[in-house]
Parts: structure tokens; C-alpha cells; sequence
């Protein structure tokens, strides 16, 4: 009994703070080989405002909007440089005014594999050149064409890339991503006034548009102590809707600007805390929002 | 395409060529493809139908035109042959486009149009107040979008009946018949006068009179439908003129009415109405902040069919808020409301014909449409069928609405706010349920039209029907005398057709 509970806790050896999906999937940190740890964060996320196209909007009839979620995170190194990472959140939409009932569920479910590709050492620094590949998909059928939808619905393949450089307790990391979003159906059929159409029937089925994914985080990470900021930009890539009137939601092309921070305390052993402080700069058909999270993160 | 755009596509392509994918270029929305078909029938008889606008055929004289053995007509016809050797891309897309029939195409126009202009007025967060609407940009809700589609399929249909009737009274053969081989498969019917020309003059002048501001548009979308029978060698010119004008002396009777059928005062005030309700609790809006109903007197507007016979198919009185009955209706919506699942949702959804939609009469003009093109109907019947289905859908209107500004029964959720709604909560009275009463007519009406479907389409008006309890927006007494009001419409409406000379 004694081996087994060392055994699990040499998997859960503290290392680093996990970073939920609200600022990326990862960072540039690996696990090391066998090495494991899970996370549970909560966040709480809010806007009263909203980007139509890239105008902000109050809308009386929908009040402040909050998204609270449980975020189940976590990573394992398959080998010195490979990692897997997976997460899934459960989620709670609810607006204030109006009449539209709170959408609650579980959302999507990521896994990736991170791969450490190249390492330079200089002295004491050292520079790591690292690849990502993910997939996500939606754990249950939920609504997707609605403001308070739990999430767009689409499978997505993300593709990335991460140069992270870390001297002392100081590190640098930046990462450009690509996610491709598939399609997604409907539960109506699209009515919207597009003369471009040539058959203005359109069916059910319509296009996520794809965006590409620029982060940069920077800051100072030991065995007890972590605590970064970062920057976060999203962009459409693929041509896009802007919200209104009859405009399915998985259409709008959504972009937007977020900075944040992160700090991460050692409790006791291989236990943590976890604080996150995020707040959307600007956006494009998307909420301006503000998000607050905290989690315990157990592992090494 | 720059540097910077090659670079950055190859370094996708290579990201993503791991997964089997490349960044290309994708649709926002899917579109379907619909079938060319050859008519199913000619209807030489079509000329000696019952017309609805004019009180016979014959009340519009067609011209005699020319011998085809003139040289004005073969001048004609030596022009649209040089035409079709010489035919741009441009005009064989406008070829293709309107040779999926005239009429289903002024129909899908028709719907685009009332979604585009089917929106909530733009509140001000400055003044706290709502924009204005301009009278030339009017808002496409349910009675004014039933009355443009049953205008625009009447229009159709009788300019079509006078066009029959001259075809096979002067028997002018058509171009196939000449030995020219059209680009699209078109009905063999005596060419003169065109039944495109007579479709596309009519149709712009009835959407022009309802969207003043997309004149241009439709005056645009009129010309090329015209020129495009010259381009796919399906008229000559002095068929397209002789359908243009016959389609003119139409439309003048329909516009004719529509200017006296008591419209233009269904935005009068209604609060007289709402102090005389004969109902315990009356509604309010719950939009924030309130907003007036957008045409509360269009239960006054003129009927299709006689006038008598519509108003005595109104709904009785509701039942009391604080009776039991209405008590019990409450509590199912607020049941179904707080237990609705995936699926009562996607229903919900799928009928929801809210705003910037065709509407729920439009959601059925797109469900006639693919049956009419299944069962492969020429020009003339396809404006049969939807000038039956929206004299109907415009008379369950009237009816509707007159109960809607009668008893101003409130929705469930300004009773019960704990009522949430799966879609935005309609800004009309309750009672009696548009969804169920368009729907039940709808049914009636195009299951006489096409029994094979009977089936389908009774599943389809039952997830209509229905779709508004899930929503969270109707209580089922309201579903319920909407879809005997809409039943007892279509049996009218099919009475009707029965005896229209159509076989």
C-alpha cells in the first residue's frame, strides 16, 4: 500500500500550473517522461457586452451574461519528449434578463500530443522548439446556434508550434496555432438573405470558420512559485458571419484579444493552487468578457 | 496572391498535411442542388381555369400575333438562334438559374426578401428609444409577408391562365417544335405569348409595390429572367413582349386591391382594442424595453375567400386565466419548459420562423416547393399550388389575428416567469397559435395537391404543431384552435380548388 501511494505520487510530481483552455491548451513546459499531473479548475466568466462584427453591443433583453465551468485537465509524459494532454470541461451559461434558459453540460473534449522537437542549451539558458497536434471534439449534442450555447459543436484539428525559452526562473514562450473547425448542422435551415447565393435554399449544414492562434507568455516558474502574463490573440482565418438577426452562431468568424496572468503556489507536497485573471482587450463576435478561475493542480 | 499569403498558406498546408487537411477555402453555408425536370403535363385546358384576381380569362385580350411565316418572326427567330451560338457564361448561368422554373424562383425571391426585411426594430441605447421604421423598408412580419405571398401567387397564377389560354388559342409552335433545342427542358406549350415574361413582369411589380426600396434589385432580377428565355431559345422576342403586357393589365387589378384591402390601416392604434378585451389578464411585451405589436389590426384586412364563410371559422373565447383549464395549460408549459430535451429543442428550433426567417407561411412555400418540383409541375400549375396555399395561409391570418387583438391572452411567460423559452418569445398575443393553424392549413391544403406525400407531410405539420409548446411559447388550447381554424381554412381552400376546372 505504502509503494503504491509513493508510486502515484512519483506520477503526480509538482512541476508546473496547468493552464485550462481559456488562454491555449498548453504551454511550453513538458512533463518529463512517466511523469503526470490533473487539475481541476473552476472558472467564472462574464460579459455585458458583445462584439456585432467587431462593434460592441448591450443588449437589454440578455443582461450580463455568465459562464461558470469545472475543467478537468491533464498531462502525461508518454517520453522525455512526447507528452499527452487532455481536458474537459462541464459547463453553466446563463444571461440575466430575458427568457432564455441556461444551457448547462458538458462541452467538448481536447486531447494532444506534444512533442519536443529540437533543445539548444546555452550555459544556463536553454531554448526548446516544440510541435502540437490536437483534437477536440463535442461530448454530448448540445445546442450550438444559440448566444448562450455551451460551445460552436465542431470537431477541430489544431496544429501548432511553440519556441519557449527559459533562463534561471525566467521564461519566454511563444506559439502560433492553426485550428481548423469542421462543420456543423443545424437544427433549422438557414433563411439568411445572401444575393451571393445562387440557391438561396441553403440546407442545415454550415461552416465553422477556421482562425489561427498567436500566444505569448512570459514570467518566472520555480518548484514553488509561478506566476506569468500573457497575451493572447485570435483571428478568423476563413470567411465569416457577423452575429445578427437569422445569422447561424457557428458562422460568425470570431476573433479577439485577451491578456491575462497566472499564479501558481505549492501548498504541501505535490499539491497545489491555482489563480488565473483574464479580460478581453477587444473582439469580434464574441463577448467582452472577463474571467476569473482557481484550481487545485495535484502531480509534479 | 503576395509573398506573405504563399508563405503563410505553405506553412499551413505543411502544419496541417499530418491530419490530411489543407487550408482551402471553405462555404459558409452548404447549398443543395436542385434537379432540371421536363413538365410533367401541358395543361392545354389550363386556359379555361378558374381565375381568382380577374373574374375570367377572358377579361385580357391577347394580341394575334404574326405568322410565323413573317419576316418579322423570322427575323426573331433567326436572332435567338444566333443568340444561342454566341451565348456569353453569364447569360447561361441566368439560363440555368431561371430554368428551374419561374415561378419557384420569384417564390424563393419572394422569401428572401420578407427574411431580409422580416427584423425587430433597432433600439437606440442613447435616446432609450426605437428607431423609426421607413415606410419604404417595412418589416416583413407574418400578416404582411402571408398577404406579399398570396398577392404574388394569385398575380402569377391568373396572368399564367390568361397566357394558357392565348397560347392555345393561337397555337404559336414552340422553338422545339422549330427545330432548335432549348438549353433547359421548358413545357411544350405554344410559344406565344411566354409564360416567363408574363411570370417575371408580374412578380416585379407585386414585390416592388411590398419593397419599394429593392426596386432596383427586382427590376434587375425582372430583365434578366426575361432576356434569359431569348438566351436559352425558349421565346422569341415578340413572345416575351406580348407575356410582359398581358402581365401588366394583371398585376394593375392586383395592386388594385392590394391598395384597398385595408392594410395600410392594420398599424393603427389598438389600445381601444386592448381597453375592450374581453379577457381577465391581458398581454404586454416582454421585449426590453416594450415594444408595440407591429400590425395589430391586420384582422381586418380583405379575405381571399368569402369573407362570411372565413369569419365564421374564428375560435371561441379562450378559457379564463384563473379558470382550471388555463391553469393546467400553464403548468404544462412550465413542465415541458423546465424537462425539454435535446431533440424538443432541435423541433423548437427547426419551426422556429422567427425573425430574419421566410416565416412560418414561408417555411411552407419552401416545403411546397420541393414538392412541386418532385412532382414535376409546369409554370402554371406550380402557381396554382402556391396561390392556393397562401390565399389560404393569408385568410388564417386575418382570422388569427382578429382572436390575437380580441382577447390579448399573454404568453406563458409574463404569467409564469419562470418559463424559459427556447426561442425569442413572439411580440403578439398568445391565442390562437400561428404555428398550429398555418401548419394545419398547409397540410389540408397540400395534401389534397400531393397524397402521396400525405404521410410526410402529416409528420411535418405535427412537429409544427407542437413546436411552439416545446419552444415554451404556447399553451396547447391555443395550438389546438389554431389547428382547427387552419383545418376548417384549407378544407375551404380545397373546396375550391376542387371546383377550378384543374385536373
Amino acid at each position: 500500500m505504502q509503494q503504491r501511494i509513493r508510486l502515484i505520487l512519483i506520477l503526480l510530481s509538482v512541476q508546473l500550473p496547468l493552464l485550462t483552455t481559456a488562454q491555449g491548451l498548453m504551454d511550453g513546459f513538458m512533463k518529463g517522461d512517466r511523469k503526470a499531473s490533473l487539475a481541476v479548475t473552476y472558472s467564472q466568466e462574464t460579459y455585458d457586452t458583445y462584439y456585432r462584427g467587431t462593434t460592441p453591443f448591450r443588449d437589454p433583453n440578455l443582461g450580463t451574461v455568465t459562464t461558470q465551468a469545472i475543467n478537468l485537465y491533464g498531462v502525461y509524459g508518454l517520453g522525455y519528449d512526447l507528452d499527452l494532454i487532455v481536458s474537459a470541461p462541464y459547463i453553466r451559461t446563463e444571461a440575466s434578463a430575458g427568457y432564455q434558459p441556461k444551457q448547462e453540460g458538458f462541452q467538448d473534449v481536447t486531447a494532444a500530443l506534444r512533442w519536443e522537437a529540437f533543445d539548444y542549451k546555452f550555459g544556463n539558458s536553454r531554448l526548446s522548439w516544440l510541435f502540437a497536434l490536437g483534437y477536440t471534439m463535442p461530448i454530448q449534442n448540445y445546442v450550438n446556434d444559440n448566444i448562450l450555447a455551451l460551445g460552436q459543436g465542431s470537431k477541430n484539428i489544431d496544429g501548432r508550434t511553440m519556441l519557449h525559452y527559459k533562463s534561471g526562473g525566467f521564461f519566454l514562450t511563444g506559439q502560433a496555432g492553426y485550428i481548423r473547425r469542421g462543420p456543423v448542422t443545424l437544427d433549422r435551415i438557414v433563411n439568411v438573405y445572401d444575393p451571393s447565393q445562387v440557391n438561396p435554399n441553403s440546407g442545415m449544414k454550415v461552416n465553422v470558420p477556421d482562425v489561427t492562434e498567436f500566444i505569448v507568455r512570459t514570467g518566472y516558474a520555480t518548484k514553488r512559485v509561478y506566476v506569468d502574463v500573457w497575451g493572447q490573440q485570435q483571428t478568423p482565418y476563413a470567411a465569416g458571419t457577423d452575429i445578427g438577426p437569422g445569422i447561424p452562431f457557428p458562422t460568425n468568424a470570431i476573433g479577439f484579444r485577451r491578456v491575462g496572468g497566472t499564479l501558481f503556489l505549492r501548498l504541501v507536497g505535490r499539491l497545489g493552487l491555482n489563480f488565473g485573471y483574464s479580460t478581453t482587450l477587444e473582439g469580434q463576435n464574441i463577448g467582452k468578457s472577463t474571467r476569473l478561475s482557481g484550481g487545485i493542480i495535484i502531480g509534479n | 496572391m503576395t509573398y506573405t499569403t504563399m508563405v503563410r498558406n505553405l506553412c499551413l498546408t505543411l502544419l496541417l498535411a499530418g491530419a490530411g487537411l489543407t487550408g482551402c477555402k471553405e462555404n459558409t453555408i452548404s447549398e443543395g442542388v436542385l434537379p432540371y425536370f421536363e413538365p410533367a403535363t401541358n395543361d392545354a385546358d389550363g386556359g379555361t381555369w378558374r381565375t381568382v384576381l380577374l373574374s375570367s380569362a377572358a377579361t385580357i385580350t391577347v394580341s394575334a400575333p404574326t405568322a410565323i411565316t413573317s419576316d418579322a418572326y423570322q427575323t426573331e427567330l433567326t436572332s435567338v438562334k444566333n443568340g444561342l451560338l454566341t451565348s456569353t457564361p453569364a447569360q447561361n448561368t441566368a439560363v440555368n438559374y431561371w430554368g428551374q422554373g419561374g415561378v419557384v424562383r420569384w417564390n424563393q425571391i419572394a422569401r428572401q426578401l420578407v427574411a431580409k426585411y422580416n427584423t425587430a426594430p433597432i433600439f437606440n441605447d442613447a435616446t432609450g428609444q426605437y428607431l423609426a421604421t421607413d415606410p419604404n423598408a417595412p418589416v416583413a412580419s407574418l400578416p404582411f409577408a402571408t398577404r406579399l405571398y398570396a398577392l404574388l401567387g394569385a398575380a402569377q397564377y391568373d396572368a399564367l391562365v390568361v397566357a394558357w389560354r392565348a397560347k392555345y388559342q393561337y397555337n404559336r409552335p414552340s422553338l422545339n417544335r422549330q427545330g432548335l433545342v432549348t438549353r433547359v427542358p421548358v413545357a411544350d406549350v405554344p410559344s406565344y405569348p411566354s409564360e416567363g415574361a408574363a411570370i417575371a413582369e408580374t412578380s416585379a411589380q407585386i414585390l416592388t409595390y411590398f419593397f419599394p426600396n429593392e426596386a432596383e434589385y427586382i427590376r434587375a432580377k425582372a430583365t434578366e429572367h426575361k432576356q434569359s428565355q431569348l438566351w436559352g431559345g425558349i421565346n422569341v422576342a415578340s413572345d416575351v413582349k406580348a407575356g410582359e403586357t398581358l402581365a401588366a393589365s394583371v398585376a394593375a387589378v392586383a395592386l388594385t386591391r392590394a391598395r384597398t384591402d385595408r392594410f395600410s390601416t392594420a398599424t393603427d392604434s389598438w389600445t381601444s382594442l386592448k381597453a375592450r378585451a374581453p379577457y381577465d389578464v391581458t398581454w404586454q411585451s416582454l421585449e426590453i424595453p416594450a415594444r408595440v405589436p407591429v400590425v395589430p389590426l391586420a384582422g381586418r384586412v380583405k379575405t381571399w375567400f368569402d369573407s362570411t364563410t372565413v369569419a365564421r371559422l374564428a375560435p371561441a373565447a379562450p378559457p379564463a386565466t384563473s379558470s382550471t383549464a388555463f391553469q393546467t395549460a400553464l403548468a404544462e408549459v412550465r413542465n415541458t419548459a423546465d424537462s425539454r430535451t435535446r431533440d424538443q429543442w432541435a423541433t423548437a428550433d427547426y419551426w422556429n420562423d422567427g425573425q430574419a426567417t421566410y416565416t412560418i407561411a414561408g417555411h411552407w412555400n419552401l416545403i411546397a416547393e420541393q414538392l412541386l418540383q418532385e412532382d414535376r409541375q409546369n409554370e402554371l400549375r406550380a402557381a396554382r399550388t402556391y396561390a392556393l396555399l397562401n390565399r389560404a395561409l393569408h385568410d388564417v391570418t386575418t382570422v388569427g389575428w382578429q382572436a390575437k387583438y380580441t382577447y390579448f391572452v399573454p404568453r406563458p411567460s409574463q404569467l409564469d416567469p419562470q418559463i424559459k423559452t427556447s426561442v425569442l418569445i413572439p411580440n403578439s398575443p398568445a391565442y390562437v397559435s400561428d404555428h398550429a393553424s398555418q401548419s394545419a392549413a398547409a397540410n389540408t391544403i397540400l395534401t389534397y395537391l400531393f397524397p402521396v406525400e400525405t404521410t410526410w407531410l402529416k409528420k411535418q405539420s405535427d412537429a409544427a404543431i407542437i413546436s411552439t409548446l416545446y419552444a415554451g411559447t404556447q399553451y396547447r388550447f391555443s395550438i389546438d384552435a389554431g389547428t382547427q381554424l387552419g383545418t376548417n381554412v384549407g378544407t375551404l381552400a380545397t373546396n375550391w380548388a376542387k371546383a377550378d376546372g384543374a385536373k
